[in-house]
C-alpha cells in the first residue's frame, strides 16, 4: 500500500549535505589514545626511575632492606622494616577507627537524619574532606597531642598493670605524639572521604528495595544491616580501599605527629615513622648516595603497597560483580 | 449490550456484608507534604478475595495501597487521616507496632526487588525475623512458598545462587514467594506485572488466583483485562477519589457512574 507520505518522500530531492569524512573521528581516536598512553608511560616511567634510583640500596642490603628496622644514616645502614610497619599499622588502625564512624555518618545522613540537618551535616563532611593535610598536622601537634597526652595517655599508662601485655603495648613517652595519635589524625582525615562515598552509594539503593524490606516487617536496623549495606558492599569495599590508599600515603599530617623515630614500633604510644614521613623528613639532608637511594627505595615500597591495596580492591569488587 | 438509561450517579460504592470484610477503610484522606492525594475514601476489602484498584495514572491507587501497611510513614511529610481497620483495629493509630503490622501485610512492587542475597535467603528473610524455626522447618517453608509462587521447579537446584541472577519474571515471583513465606493475612500487589513479559504475567496471574484461597489480596493494576480476570471486586479511582466500587463483573459490564463507564469503555484514561 502506498501512502501519501511515501509519495511525497520520494518526490522530495535529497538536500545537499556537508561532506563529513571519517578523518575527524580518526583524529579524535588518536587524541584519546595518546592521552591514555601518556598516563601509562608516566606510570611506567615513575616505577622504572624509582627502581633505578633505589637499586643501590637493594644492592647494598639485599633482602635485609625489608627485614631490618635499623635505620642509621650516621653508619649508613638502612632497613625499611620500621617505616613499613609504621605505615601499615597507622593506616590499618586509622581504617579501624574511621570505618564505623564513616558508616554511621553515611547511614544517619541517608536513612535517619531529619531533612533540616541533612544539608548541614553533609556540607560539614565535605568541608572536612577539603581541609589541607598540613592543617590537620598542625592541629594534631599543637591541640590534639597535648590533650591526648593529658587525658588519654596518662590515665591509661597509670592504670595498666606493670609487666602485663597492656603495659607493653602502651609504653612510651606521654607527650601525645606517636603511632596511635597519628592513626587517630589519619582516621579523621579519611573519615569524610569514606563517609561521603558511602552516602552516595546508599543513595543509589532503589527506594522500593528498602520498602520491600520494611514491608516484610523489618526494623530500620534490620533494613540497614541486612539489605542496605549488603546492597552496596561492592562499592563500599572500593571506597574503603581508596581511603586506605590515602592513609598509606599521607605525609604531612603524619610527619607532624608520629614522633619520627626510626626502628620497629613496639607500642601504640611509642613514636615511630612511616615511609612517607621518613622521606619527607630526610630527603633534604640525604646527601650521600646510599641514603638517597634508600629513600627512593622506600618510595618504591610505598608505591608497591598502595598498588597492592588498589589491586586487592579491584579483585574483591570484580568477584562481587560476578557472584 | 447493556445500555444504561437512568441518570448516572457521581459515586457508587458497594457495601460489603460486615462478616466478609477483612480490611475496612473509613474517610481516608492522604497528604504529600500538604498536597492532598486521597479524598474521603471509604471502602471495604473482603477476606479471601481479590480486590482490584484501577484508574488513570496519578489517581491515588498506589497511594491507597501504601497507606494500608503504613509504608508512607517512612517518609516525613506524608500524612494520612481517617481509619484503616484491620480486623476492626485501626492500623493508622499511634500505638500500632508498624513493623509487626507490616509482617501481617505482604507487599509486592511494580519492579522486582530481590535482596542482595541467595534465593533461599531472600525467601527466608521475613520468616527469620518473626518466626525462629529449625533449619529443616525453614527449608520446608521456603520450598512451600516457592512452590506457591510457581518458581520452585525453576530454582530448586540453585537456591544458593544470588536472587539477582534470576530473570525479571522469576525475580518478581521470588518477591511473591518472599511475601507469602511470612504467611501474611493480606497481600498488596502494586502493578506486579507491569515489568513482565506476557508469559511471566500469565504465570503470576495463576499464582495470584491460587493464593486467593488463603489471603486477602489487593492489586493495583493498569491492565483492565487483568483486573477483570483476577478480581472479585473492583474499585475505580479518579483524582484521589474512589468513584465506583462493586462486583468486578458488574463494574465492567454495567458501571453505574459516568466516569467509570467512560474509563472502561476507553473514552479516557
Amino acid at each position: 500500500m502506498t501512502t501519501a507520505a511515501d509519495v511525497s518522500a520520494a518526490d522530495v530531492p535529497t538536500p545537499p549535505r556537508i561532506a563529513r569524512g571519517t578523518g575527524l573521528d580518526r583524529a579524535f581516536e588518536i587524541l584519546c589514545f595518546s592521552a591514555a598512553t601518556f598516563l601509562l608511560t608516566a606510570l611506567g616511567g615513575i616505577v622504572i626511575s624509582l627502581a633505578i634510583g633505589g637499586w643501590p640500596a637493594f644492592e647494598a642490603f639485599g633482602f635485609g632492606f625489608f627485614t631490618s628496622s635499623n635505620w642509621d644514616p650516621v653508619q649508613e645502614i638502612y632497613g625499611a622494616a620500621g617505616a613499613v610497619t609504621g605505615t601499615l599499622v597507622t593506616a590499618t588502625l586509622a581504617l579501624l577507627f574511621a570505618l564505623p564512624l564513616a558508616f554511621g555518618i553515611a547511614i544517619f545522613l541517608v536513612e535517619l537524619c531529619p531533612p533540616i540537618l541533612r544539608r548541614t551535616i553533609g556540607t560539614a563532611v565535605e568541608l572536612l574532606a577539603g581541609i589541607p593535610s598540613i592543617v590537620y598536622g598542625m592541629w594534631g601537634l599543637f591541640v590534639f597531642a597535648p590533650w591526648f597526652a593529658k587525658h588519654v595517655q596518662m590515665p591509661i599508662m597509670m592504670s595498666v598493670e606493670p609487666g602485663s601485655f597492656w603495659e607493653k603495648i602502651t609504653a612510651g613517652v606521654p607527650n601525645g605524639a606517636g603511632i596511635l595519635s597519628a592513626s587517630i589524625i589519619l582516621a579523621i582525615m579519611i573519615l569524610p572521604f569514606i563517609a561521603a562515598t558511602t552516602r552516595e552509594l546508599l543513595l543509589t539503593i532503589p527506594p522500593q528495595v528498602r520498602e520491600s524490606a520494611y514491608g516484610l516487617g523489618s526494623t530500620t536496623f534490620e533494613v540497614i544491616t541486612k539489605v542496605s549495606l549488603p546492597y552496596i558492599r561492592t562499592g563500599a569495599i572500593g571506597a574503603v580501599m581508596l581511603g586506605l590508599g590515602r592513609a598509606l600515603g599521607e605525609t604531612m599530617a603524619v610527619t607532624f605527629i608520629i614522633g619520627n623515630s626510626h626502628g620497629f614500633p613496639t607500642s601504640i604510644f611509642a613514636s615511630g615513622s612511616t615511609i612517607a614521613s621518613t622521606i619527607a623528613n630526610e630527603f633534604a639532608e640525604a646527601t650521600d648516595r646510599l641514603h638517597s637511594a634508600s629513600l627512593i627505595a622506600l618510595g618504591l615500597v610505598l608505591f608497591v603497597i598502595t598498588f597492592a591495596v588498589l589491586a586487592l580492591a579491584r579483585l574483591l569488587i570484580g568477584r562481587q560483580v560476578h557472584a | 449490550m447493556n445500555v444504561q438509561v437512568e441518570t448516572p450517579q457521581e459515586t457508587a460504592v458497594l457495601e460489603l456484608p460486615p462478616e466478609t470484610v477483612k480490611l475496612q477503610i473509613k474517610d481516608l484522606n492522604f497528604f504529600y507534604s500538604g498536597k492532598q492525594a486521597l479524598f474521603d475514601v471509604s471502602v471495604s476489602f473482603a477476606a479471601n478475595a481479590v480486590t482490584a484498584l484501577i484508574g488513570p495514572s496519578g489517581c491515588g491507587k498506589s497511594t491507597l495501597l501504601r497507606t494500608l501497611n503504613r509504608m508512607y510513614s517512612l517518609y516525613p511529610g506524608q500524612k494520612a487521616t481517617g481509619q484503616v481497620l484491620l480486623d476492626g483495629v485501626d492500623v493508622l493509630g499511634p500505638r500500632v507496632d508498624v513493623a509487626a503490622l507490616r509482617a501481617r501485610i505482604g507487599m509486592v512492587f511494580q519492579k522486582p526487588t530481590p535482596f542482595p542475597m541467595s534465593i533461599f535467603d531472600n525467601v527466608a528473610y521475613g520468616v527469620r525475623l518473626y518466626e525462629p524455626m529449625s533449619k529443616p522447618d525453614l527449608a520446608i517453608r521456603v520450598e512451600e512458598s516457592l512452590r506457591r509462587a510457581a518458581l520452585w521447579e525453576e530454582v530448586k537446584d540453585k537456591l544458593k545462587e544470588s536472587g539477582l541472577s534470576l530473570s525479571g519474571g522469576q525475580q518478581q515471583r521470588l518477591c511473591v514467594a518472599r511475601g507469602i513465606a511470612v504467611r501474611p493475612e493480606i497481600l498488596l500487589l502494586d502493578e506486579p506485572a507491569s515489568a513482565l513479559d506476557p508469559i511471566s504475567t500469565a504465570r503470576l496471574e495463576e499464582t495470584i488466583a491460587e493464593l486467593k484461597r488463603d489471603y486477602t489480596i489487593v492489586i493495583v493494576t493498569h491492565n483492565m483485562g487483568q483486573a477483570a480476570r483476577l478480581s472479585d471486586h473492583t474499585g475505580f479511582m479518579y483524582l484521589g477519589k474512589l468513584v465506583e466500587f462493586g462486583e468486578t463483573e458488574q463494574l465492567f459490564t454495567s458501571p453505574v457512574t459516568t466516569r467509570a463507564r467512560d474509563y472502561i469503555t476507553g473514552r479516557f484514561g
